[in-house]
């Protein structure tokens, strides 16, 4: 919608004024000039004029309201829905950052699914001491039930996101995986379309990635894992027979916990976009270890699952038993191999926070290579060492519960009050195991529009890119979530807690 | 397809469908309201007998009595009928319930359906609407017709038409059935209790009947501009040709459910729902022959109302995952 005009600086630019952060790395300017990949569109951008940015924003929030994405708000009985809070103005992200992006994160989903192979069957890494047995114990979500299992098509992590952070030196570092039933990337192919709505003129400058083929390839890697190998939609015959759903294809299906689930819109959004059916607890039942939809036909088979329903709910006979969000049933037809569930259970101990300092290891042991992705420094309470370090340096520290996550269940050190450290501390000292603690790192900001002072801000981000992995390997999507506290000084970017998201442009080329 | 969601897409088509009638059915009562030939209990009861809420209303609004000045307040009729929260028929109630089903089955129906739909449900809780109805009621109901016919229209134009639109589309058709049905039966209830007749006024009457039905215009053509209560009752149960007759939803509906469930397709389920829906058509069709008056086109239209709310449990039970 903006015609830019290419006038000379002047008052009333974008850009102006710009206010960097000190001791944060800014993801677009530099000593106050746009970072060399990036100098085009931001001169496109900065031509922008405030009023102008601030009547797209109205659109768009209005836009996404109308067409209905939006998530429900936990504790909220009537079902109130918001909008994700959302800043036109892009996260931009260079050919060669993204390219070493790739291949560390390849990386590391091909040694987390090697661990999660290794935990669940010899659990050589375990006896070579580099993860050592009580951190194994200790981790909630390690199912010893689920030992000797293999997952149909070899598959566990088949959907992830990865979060990742970059530190004041500009270095991107893993924060924390995502292996369970990562969210949010229907917001980030929503984001997209409002981009490309908005400014079709930078937008074409800036030579972006596409990210709206996300649900074919993930129906893919769906299909590729299906227990059953079938013609038509399912099978390698390559021929798509447009007539629907059959007997006789694969039938892959969304298993949503229901409207009131928090990430609805996404479940009903990624069943939409592959075309499957988004399917809810009561519709599907097991007989004889197969697992069946009720339909207006009569039952009709289901090979493949993509369960957005967190694993403790799956199946009341083995998980938590008052679970009404369950299929009875469900994990005996999944041992006995006739379907396919994505996520595997069981993956929670490979994102557990106690783990994840030992992933470079990982790397290490099982493919023999140095990791490609930096991490936070961790220190793991149930070390003494380290418990002993976290205690006397709470002040500065963040302190995590490790099965905890949305940003609940943490002291932030540098802006907590004596009694919450104090709480902190007895909670560590009676279960170390439960707690790991980092330094805080100072979050690479981002220029972000601020409607109540009509500028533009830094503001910190962070930023989940989502990976798909079939039988044949992993797949990164060339983008991903960029979420951003939008709460002047703040850290935390979780959407129940201030954030907002923005697009992310992955630029092709190398050179602008 | 999903018996749950082929449940949803069933209810979506019936209130939307209810939200329409509802809008048209206030708005040309309203129109007749104006004429002020009509004393106004006259007027503005019929609405809430044919809603099926005259008891509730009795109760909640005219302190239990048959004579209190409530039947015939445009206003609070209205009020019940359009934002009462507790009557299961207002047309908030309508809208939440088409908006609660579409979001059920977001991603069953097209983008641009659910964004109509969508968008009607935040227009209609919007403080903007509010101020709408009180200065410009007429508008009001306009802007509902409007969005509900243009979310019926996106449908057909933008989804795939195989078995979750045939669902909304038997539920839409059943709807309409039972919608004409009441309509015409309290209004020719109307007549047989008046004592004078008196040609200006029911002619006043019909058309507006006719015009909650968006039947007017269709019928004249029909008749060629002569209108008698015998014609109207024909024409709003037996023309084939126009979409809110009877005879037209109960075929349709037929139609609908013959595509989801063949006649001959002994080993699916809703067999019995399509053979109770081929005997109402047949029975329908029959009655075109029937002399028109006094009491008869109440039992008619009675056992039309009876047979598609038991059409309605079978299906409930054989396809929609009631059973």
């Amino acid at each position: 919608m903006f015609q830019s005009q290419s006038q000379g600086p002047g008052p009333g630019r974008l850009f102006e004024k710009y206010p960097a952060l000190d001791g944060t790395f800014d993801e677009m300017f530099e000593a106050g000039a746009p970072r060399p990949p990036f100098a085009r569109v931001a001169r496109l951008l900065d031509a922008i004029a405030k009023e102008d940015l601030a009547k797209a924003q109205a659109l768009a929030e209005r836009a996404l309201l109308q067409q209905g994405v939006t998530f429900s708000v936990y504790g909220d009985a009537r079902g109130t829905e918001k909008i994700f809070p959302f800043c036109l103005l892009p996260r931009l992200i260079a050919h060669a950052d993204w390219t070493r992006l790739e291949r560390g994160l390849q990386q590391r989903l091909r040694a987390l699914g090697m661990f999660l192979d290794d935990i669940y069957g010899e659990q050589k890494i375990v006896a070579a001491g580099i993860v050592p047995a009580e951190m194994l114990a200790g981790a909630t979500a390690y199912h010893p039930m689920l030992r000797g299992l293999k997952p149909p098509g070899g598959v566990r992590i088949h959907i992830s996101g990865i979060d990742l952070i970059r530190d004041p030196a500009g270095t991107w570092r893993v924060l924390e995986d995502n292996l369970r039933t990562p969210s949010g990337v229907s917001y980030v192919l929503e984001n997209r379309q409002i981009s490309k709505r908005m400014f079709p003129r930078v937008f074409d400058a800036a030579r972006v990635h596409r990210v709206d083929h996300y649900p074919t390839r993930l129906a893919e890697a769906l299909r590729s894992v299906s227990p059953t190998r079938r013609t038509g939609l399912g099978g390698n015959s390559g021929v798509i027979n447009l007539a629907g759903p059959h007997e006789g294809e694969t039938n892959a299906v969304v298993l949503t916990p229901g409207p009131f689930n928090s990430a609805y819109f996404e479940h009903s959004f990624l069943a939409r976009t592959m075309g499957l059916e988004l399917v809810q607890a009561p519709d599907l039942f097991v007989d004889q270890d197969t697992v069946f939809c009720r339909t207006t036909r009569g039952p009709r088979r289901v090979d493949v699952i993509y369960r957005r329903t967190d694993e403790a709910f799956l199946d009341p006979d083995v998980f938590r038993a008052d679970s009404t969000l369950g299929v009875r049933g469900l994990m005996r037809a999944y041992a006995a191999g006739n379907v396919a569930l994505a996520n595997a259970p069981g993956n929670g101990v490979a994102d557990d926070k106690a783990i994840y300092p030992f992933v470079p290891e990982m790397v290490k042991f099982y493919l023999g290579e140095e990791a490609l992705l930096e991490q936070v420094k961790t220190f793991v309470c149930l070390r003494d060492d380290d418990r002993q370090y976290v205690l006397e340096h709470l002040g500065e520290m963040v302190v995590k519960a490790v099965d905890e996550a949305g940003g609940y269940g943490m002291l932030m050190g540098p802006q907590s009050t004596a009694e919450q450290r104090d709480e902190f501390r007895r909670r560590i000292i009676a279960e170390p195991r439960r707690y790991i603690a980092q330094h805080r790192v100072e979050l690479s900001s981002c220029p972000t529009w601020i409607g109540e002072r009509h500028r533009v801000e830094p503001r910190r981000v962070d930023l989940r890119p989502y990976i798909l992995t079939s039988r044949s390997g992993s797949w990164v999507l060339p983008g991903g979530l960029t979420r951003v506290a939008l709460v002047d000084g703040s850290y935390v970017v979780n959407s129940s807690q201030g954030g907002g998201s923005k697009d992310t442009w992955v630029m092709k080329d190398a050179a602008p | 397809m999903i018996s749950r969601v082929a449940d949803h897409c069933f209810w979506f088509g019936r209130y939307v469908e209810r939200a329409e009638a509802t809008a048209r059915a206030l708005s040309a009562t309203m129109s007749l309201g104006l004429d002020g030939e009509l004393p106004p209990a006259q007027v503005w009861r019929p609405i809430l007998v044919v809603a099926g809420e005259e008891d509730e209303f009795r109760t909640r609004v005219a302190e239990d009595q048959d004579d209190h000045h409530a039947w015939g307040d445009a206003e609070l009729v209205q009020r019940f009928m359009v934002w009462d929260q507790d009557n299961g028929v207002s047309l908030a109630r309508s809208i939440g319930g088409a908006r609660w089903n579409a979001q059920m089955i977001r991603e069953v129906l097209s983008l641009e359906a659910w964004e109509a739909v969508n968008e009607l449900h935040l227009w209609s809780t919007s403080p903007d609407t509010q101020a709408l109805y009180a200065q410009q009621r007429d508008a009001f109901y306009h802007q509902v017709r409007r969005s509900t016919q243009l979310t019926l229209g996106l449908l057909r134009s933008t989804m795939l038409h195989d078995e979750p639109l045939d669902f909304v589309w038997l539920g839409v058709l059943l709807e309409r059935v039972s919608q004409t049905a009441r309509m015409l039966d309290v209004h020719h209830h109307a007549f047989a209790n008046l004592t004078e007749r008196n040609e200006i006024i029911e002619t006043a009457v019909w058309l507006t009947l006719l015009r909650a039905l968006s039947g007017s215009e269709a019928y004249m053509k029909r008749s060629a501009g002569r209108i008698s209560s015998e014609a109207v009752a024909r024409f709003l149960i037996s023309e084939r040709a126009f979409p809110r007759s009877i005879a037209y939803c109960v075929r349709s509906a037929y139609d609908r459910l013959a595509v989801i469930r063949p006649p001959d397709a002994d080993a699916l389920p809703g067999g019995v729902s399509l053979e109770q829906l081929r005997v109402l058509d047949t029975w329908v069709d029959a009655r075109i022959k029937d002399p028109l008056v006094g009491a008869s086109v109440h039992d008619l239209l009675t056992h039309v109302v009876d047979e598609v709310h038991a059409i309605c449990g079978t299906l409930g039970k054989e396809l929609l995952g009631a059973g």
